[in-house]
């Protein structure tokens, strides 16, 4: 596919994307479209860092930090979403600034590790602090339709607050990997020790990686639990459901590109959603071995994901290696 | 004070087979250098194995060893086989999707088979205490501390003493010159695997009598192993000894006098401090773990 097919099809779907609700009276639809632009702004979001090799399990920190705060500020102290949003992106950057400064001595593995523990704790906070959370039960965003209260009759306005939200994120994402600083994160993935004799300030690069992935991960928990009208501990920092799922978006999509955890997004929600109510009620946990399994093939036959092959066949220019990061894209 | 002795024995008594199951992923870590996050779902089927068998056979849980921990250790030379060895030069982030993948399977069919339900089995002794000075000990836990003890004494002299022993340790210190001494490498990833399982089974065995198995049962056992084997060093068998003491002593005491939920943020805390003040573990030789987080 050439660059100009690719803007062509870019732009009906974004066009069919803003239509669509005016047409599509299904609830079912627009929910399910809601959610996988719900996905890939998470796995966009998550994929920031990743450009730089940092991978993060514990993504499920920023989520519910943001969440929390958008939620606590509202319910408790009746303030308005509006300034829950900015709020909760600046707890989750703080969140991010704790999490990161003394992390980032740790490399592969142990990052990965410590970013479960991360989550873990701020999880077992959440249940155990209960004057501020109400603990494991968790606290319900009142059904009071309206602008202002940033909750809604119909299902029009959060596909399209989600759907800009998506765009943001990945807009963002592109933005970040072409600038001075995906080209440093890009290079530390590469080659660290390289990078940094050359004089890039690879844990600086990483750094402002990891904020801008939990800011914009913490603005997605507040839109999110909005969405959904509750907060509760064992969701939000739930780690298969918000540090797993964008991983494996992002995994099967292509990790460390920008279209892959799109593409990701798109495939393994509505599969996920199918399965889980299909399979779900067949036999519960079904739907996760199902998962598993996609994941172990895609990881032993695919592991630059889904985008690795589409690039092979449409372009000699790229070189179509399956490391996480080291994919070029045609401009 | 003496609440304080009493804590301090539950906490050492605990980390026993916490000591246990991080000498299993010791093993598996330093020699096949796999990051395994399936580790803790070894435990949970052992516990079901022993569970099952208790409940169909009526067969006496610590009885019950004699066909678990063989069970397991195939268990674990098939996963090596099928699972680990196709991603073996594949990138850590890659091993880690693979084996977090394997963990979700291995879940979600003990939760398909077996339900949510927390199971426990009733024994004779489940209840018993030793009296000794005020201090109450439970016979169970007492019991899994020294076989816990005992086994890792075991394999502590097998690996020192031994031919194959000293081979496995030859791959954890360096897996190329091992290899170019002419150690059959891939054969002894089986072999370490197996073994490492089949403790981790062991762990699972010994804390069946006192406390219920579920599907997610081996989640935060998982965590505690990394965390142990992070404190104690790769491929020392003393230090991991000595950090699974560690973290029992810090669970039951944060458990007891700040708060029990909390009782594992504590040791997750103190693991992020670990890792960033001394990263080749509090005894470790270090080197193989450099090696591992720079991979």
């Amino acid at each position: 596919m050439s660059a100009k097919r690719l803007q062509l099809l870019g732009i009906t779907l974004l066009a069919a994307a803003i239509v669509i609700p005016a047409f599509v009276d299904s609830r079912f639809i627009l929910q399910m479209l809601t959610l996988i632009f719900f996905s890939i702004a998470m796995t966009s979001a998550w994929n920031i860092p990743v450009f730089g090799g940092k991978m993060s399990l514990g993504h499920a920190a920023f989520f519910g930090i943001g969440g929390y705060t958008g939620a606590i500020l509202y319910v408790k102290f009746g303030v308005s979403p509006w300034i829950g949003l900015p709020a909760g992106v600046a707890v989750s950057l703080l969140g991010g600034v704790i999490m990161t400064l003394p992390l980032l001595r740790l490399r592969g593995p142990f990052f990965t590790l410590a970013t479960i523990a991360f989550a873990e704790v701020l999880r077992m906070i959440a249940i155990d602090w209960r004057s501020l959370t109400n603990g494991s039960v968790g606290l319900n965003i009142p059904f009071k339709p309206g602008w202002a209260n940033l909750t809604f009759q119909s299902g029009a306005p959060f596909y399209f607050i989600s759907l800009i939200l998506a765009i943001a994120v990945v807009f963002i994402a592109y933005r970040l990997r072409h600038s001075a600083l995906g080209f440093h994160l890009r290079a530390s993935a590469s080659n660290d020790e390289a990078a940094q004799a050359l004089g890039v300030d690879t844990r600086r690069a990483h750094f402002i990686g990891l904020l801008w992935s939990s800011g914009l991960t913490g603005l997605i928990g507040v839109f999110y639990v909005f969405f959904i009208y509750v907060v509760e501990p064992n969701t939000m920092f739930s780690t298969t459901l918000f540090s797993l799922q964008p991983a494996l978006n992002g995994i099967i999509g292509g990790i460390g590109t920008i279209w892959g955890p799109v593409i990701g997004a798109v495939i393994m929600t509505p599969l996920g959603e199918y399965l889980r109510v299909y399979l779900g009620t067949i036999q519960q946990g079904l739907n996760f071995v199902v998962y598993g399994v996609v994941l172990i093939v895609t990881v032993n036959f695919i592991p630059g994901g889904i985008v690795s092959l589409v690039r092979l066949k449409s372009s000699n220019r790229s070189n179509g290696s399956g490391s996480p990061s080291g994919a070029t894209e045609a401009h | 004070m003496e609440l304080m002795i009493q804590v301090l024995v539950s906490g050492l008594l605990i980390g026993g087979v916490y000591a246990l199951i991080s000498v299993g992923l010791n093993l598996i870590f330093g020699v096949v250098r796999i990051i395994n996050f399936a580790h803790g779902e070894v435990l949970m089927l052992a516990m079901y194995a022993t569970f099952w068998l208790n409940k169909v056979y009526g067969m006496d849980p610590y009885l019950s060893a004699l066909l678990v921990l063989p069970a397991l250790f195939f268990f674990g030379v098939l996963l090596q086989r099928v699972v680990v060895q196709p991603i073996q030069e594949a990138s850590a982030n890659m091993q880690i999707f693979a084996t977090v993948a394997l963990s979700l399977i291995l879940q979600n069919i003990a939760l398909i088979f077996w339900k949510g339900d927390f199971r426990t089995i009733q024994t004779s002794y489940a209840m018993s205490t030793l009296e000794v000075m005020n201090i109450f000990v439970s016979v169970p836990r007492l019991v899994a501390f020294l076989v816990a003890l005992a086994s890792i004494l075991l394999l502590y002299n097998f690996l020192k003493h031994t031919f194959v022993g000293k081979a496995l340790r030859a791959i954890v210190e360096d897996n190329t010159v091992a290899r170019l001494m002419g150690i059959r490498v891939e054969r002894l990833y089986l072999l370490a695997f197996g073994l490492g399982a089949a403790f981790t089974a062991l762990g699972g065995i010994l804390l069946i009598p006192f406390s219920a198995v579920y599907p997610t049962v081996g989640v935060p056992f998982t965590l505690i192993a990394f965390i142990v084997v992070v404190l104690g060093g790769l491929g020392s068998m003393s230090g991991t000894f000595l950090g699974g003491l560690f973290i029992g002593v810090v669970e039951t005491f944060g458990g007891t006098y700040v708060s029990p939920a909390l009782k594992e943020a504590i040791y997750f805390g103190i693991f992020i401090l670990v890792l960033l003040v001394r990263p080749q573990g509090l005894f470790g030789k270090g080197k193989g773990t450099e090696e591992i987080g720079l991979k």
